[in-house]
């Protein structure tokens, strides 16, 4: 089982009722394939950032699924078929969010790394600052 | 130290007044990557709002040597980009 995002465009021809009877399509196809759903959500119809197919905007949905790559790629395939679907895009979300997690780790142990730091910081850092002053005053006085 | 100093009497301190500041016009803020700051690691390409910043009016993404971002995130933001322009969330060219 795999973590996918799938957006679906649907054509703004349908009435939103249509729309959600056509995404429910496909949310069928997907529930019966074994998809676990992680979200499902309509963005409702928004404007398109440039037309495609004449269509200035469109049905925007959303589903975040669990899902086999297998299920998801007939699902595709029937997604392209209709042309009641606009565009669509499936993309493989678990792989970028385990990364993404393993970073956040690597942070954390980055930062947990350095703390014996911070605590002294704020004196170290006005001496630091007395220290970056006094050179650039002291030629000024020599000069003086 | 000696020599520079003399170089610098000889130079054009005495106008300004400001002899150590002659060679900093002004100060530019260092840029920090949005994403390290804000410790978001995963780039959401649905997200629209947070990947408008990274647009101008042309609808080309940022660059790094302007927005700042790391090469990390840079990265990450440029696939999220392409992804989000796929489902026309975000303009390919405006003009």
């Amino acid at each position: 089982m795999r973590l996918y995002d799938i957006v679906v465009l649907v054509t703004p021809d349908l009435t939103d009722e249509d729309a959600q009877k056509a995404l429910g399509d496909y949310r069928r196809i997907l529930a019966d394939g074994g998809a676990e759903f992680v979200k499902d959500e309509s963005w409702g119809r928004r404007r398109l950032a440039f037309p495609i197919g004449r269509k200035r905007d469109a049905f925007y949905h959303h589903f975040q699924v669990k899902a086999e790559p297998a299920l998801v790629s007939e699902t595709e395939r029937r997604l392209k078929l209709s042309d009641q679907i606009v565009r669509h895009l499936a993309v493989r979300a678990d792989e970028e969010l385990k990364r993404s997690a393993k970073m956040a780790v690597r942070i954390a142990k980055k930062t947990a790394r350095r703390p014996p730091r911070p605590p002294a910081s704020p004196e170290a850092a006005a001496a630091r600052a007395a220290a970056a002053e006094a050179p650039a005053e002291m030629p000024e006085r020599s000069e003086s | 130290m000696m020599p520079s100093r003399s170089g610098g009497r000889s130079g054009s301190r005495d106008r300004d007044g400001k002899p150590s500041q002659r060679k900093k016009f002004f100060v530019r803020r260092r840029k920090v990557c949005k994403f390290c700051a804000e410790k978001l690691e995963y780039v959401d390409w649905k997200d629209v709002k947070l990947l408008q910043s990274f647009i101008p009016e042309r609808g080309k993404i940022l660059p790094r040597r302007i927005s700042g971002t790391c090469a990390l995130h840079q990265r990450k933001l440029q696939t999220a980009i392409k992804r989000a322009r796929f489902v026309a969330l975000l303009p390919y060219a405006t003009d």
